[in-house]
């Protein structure tokens, strides 16, 4: 096999063929990149469940004066009742960490956090906040657990996951995600049919070529390789371009627009940009040389 | 060398087949012309023996391989056995003459020493010498079918194959293309020629092997092109 010769034939191939070539190049980038974005948001609903769910905390809401629920029907929480919640919720396995938050607390806490906005401090009265237990559990999936056996008690108004309150964001990522996955693979059927239609224009245009490879007894495969990688570099250079738009992706969208405005929650990082970017590259080659050998097997048998 | 045993080859868009029951033997260094009307079955026969087609019916034995036992895989090595020269000559344009026969050692993955050493040798041994860097269309017809002959011969197959080769020269070229044909055959090379060119036949007086409507209808030693011709 000589090496020279059959990048010779490419070079060829590809200059002859430079709009299809520039199409395929295009079409693939597009593809992979949407695949890369998929992949990242991926990563992004995983990196945020491990960043918020480090964070988030089972509350237990205990009967104040104004509860309508039918566990509060006794009136508010009593010393002996919260004292008895205090130790099942210690001595519950799946429980890490109890603190108790008092109605001052939390009406201290809330002030604080709507300080912005003080008609709607004004409003509320110090009263109308329950005092609470917060939990904190060893696995954060198991809410359903301590909701189970707490939940209904009397003294207890309602026990309340706050991952529950991320879940709507969670589902939209991962709409988001699917969304781009289905468009990604829109356009590799695109770029497949384009890839092997460009092979049959180049072989189209080269049949004095092999004719005379065949005629002269060159192997299917010293015939078909230069096709096969001219079809693997344009999968190759678009994936160069689809791994630059998410390089700038991450660093213009991701660090310079979203960090700054959303501070208060984490980010993929290069890591993950890194796990994603070989993917790339092997879905690229696969794609290029899957239909590029397709379509050999079709137009350009010995 | 080449041996068709009551061949038979129909393709699907046609009634009448293109060979019906051809038996047919040609001996390792015969020189046979195939001779009959266009149509009559001369180039199927040809492409039988590159294997580029496949018989219906019966069987193709080259260099004394059965065809229809001989894997793909191995069909290029049987195509390295056989050259080949056409009536278009089949010359890359781009490509200078030294190019074009080199071409042929190349895609078999000949080393290029080989390729420097080979190539002058077989320019010299078809008339060619001083013009290797000449491009195609800078030759005239006799020429370029000569680079033809060269490519064809560079690998020194065991069988050559010409389709019409002087049929668009005229006859005093054919002479000087038909004199280096019969010096390959010379060289121990069995050269099978399809032709319409009756004063070519006629001058040679080598086998003649008739086709009509892919029957052989006539096979004579020393023939000559046709009763009426």
């Amino acid at each position: 096999m000589r090496a020279q010769f059959v990048l010779s034939e490419i070079g060829i191939g590809l200059r002859r063929n430079l709009t299809m070539t520039i199409a395929v190049v295009v079409t693939t980038a597009i593809s992979l990149a949407l695949f890369g974005a998929g992949l990242l948001i991926n990563r992004q609903v995983e990196t945020m469940k491990d960043f918020w769910y480090d964070k988030v905390e089972v509350s237990v809401y205990l009967c104040g004066e104004t509860s309508q629920r039918a566990s509060c029907q006794a009136g508010p929480v009593t010393q002996a009742e919260r004292e008895s919640l205090l130790a099942d919720l210690e001595s519950t396995p799946e429980v890490e960490d109890v603190f108790y938050e008092s109605q001052e607390e939390a009406y201290a806490h809330f002030k604080e956090q709507f300080e912005d906005t003080p008609d709607l401090v004004q409003n509320v009265p110090a009263t109308a906040l329950p005092e609470s237990f917060r939990v904190k559990l060893r696995d954060p999936t198991q809410f359903e657990v301590v909701a189970a056996a707490f939940d209904g008690r009397p003294g207890i108004e309602e026990v309340e996951d706050q991952k529950a309150l991320l879940q709507p964001f969670f589902a939209f990522l991962n709409k988001l995600q699917w969304m781009a996955l289905i468009v990604a693979g829109v356009q590799v059927v695109a770029a497949a049919l384009l890839i092997s239609n460009t092979i049959r224009v180049a072989a189209y245009s080269r049949r004095r070529e092999t004719g005379i490879m065949k005629l002269v007894g060159a192997s299917s495969l010293y015939i078909q390789l230069p096709f096969l990688l001219e079809g693997v570099l344009a999968g190759l250079v678009g994936a160069v371009f689809a791994s630059g738009t998410l390089v700038a992706l991450k660093s213009i969208i991701i660090d310079g627009q979203l960090k700054p405005a959303f501070a208060f929650t984490a980010f993929v990082g290069w890591d993950d940009v890194l796990w994603v970017l070989p993917w790339l590259f092997i879905t690229g080659i696969l794609l290029a040389a899957l239909s590029s050998f397709v379509t050999l097997r079709r137009h350009l048998r010995v | 060398m080449i041996r068709l045993e009551r061949v038979t080859k129909s393709f699907p868009t046609s009634t009448r087949p293109a060979l019906d029951g051809v038996d047919l033997a040609i001996d390792k260094g015969e020189f046979t012309f195939l001779v009959g009307s266009s149509g009559s079955g001369k180039s199927t026969f040809l492409r039988l023996i590159l294997k580029e087609e496949s018989p219906t019916h019966g069987t193709v034995h080259v260099a004394g391989k059965d065809l229809s036992k001989l894997s793909r895989w191995k069909v290029p090595a049987l195509r390295r056995s056989i050259g080949c020269v056409f009536q278009d000559f089949r010359l890359l344009s781009n490509k200078t003459v030294f190019q074009n026969v080199a071409f042929a050692l190349e895609v078999i993955g000949k080393p290029s020493h080989v390729v420097d050493q080979v190539v002058p040798e077989v320019l010299e041994l078809v008339g060619l010498e001083g013009k290797a860097k000449r491009m195609p269309h800078e030759l005239s017809g006799g020429e370029q079918q000569r680079v033809a002959i060269a490519r064809a011969f560079v690998n020194r197959p065991m069988i050559l194959i010409a389709d019409e080769p002087t049929g668009n020269l005229d006859p005093n070229t054919s002479i000087g293309i038909m004199k280096l044909l019969d010096r390959i055959n010379r060289t121990g090379t069995t050269v099978v020629m399809a032709t319409h060119d009756a004063a070519i036949v006629n001058s040679m007086r080598r086998r003649v092997v008739e086709l009509d409507d892919g029957k052989v209808i006539r096979d004579q030693q020393r023939g000559v092109y046709g009763y009426g011709g």
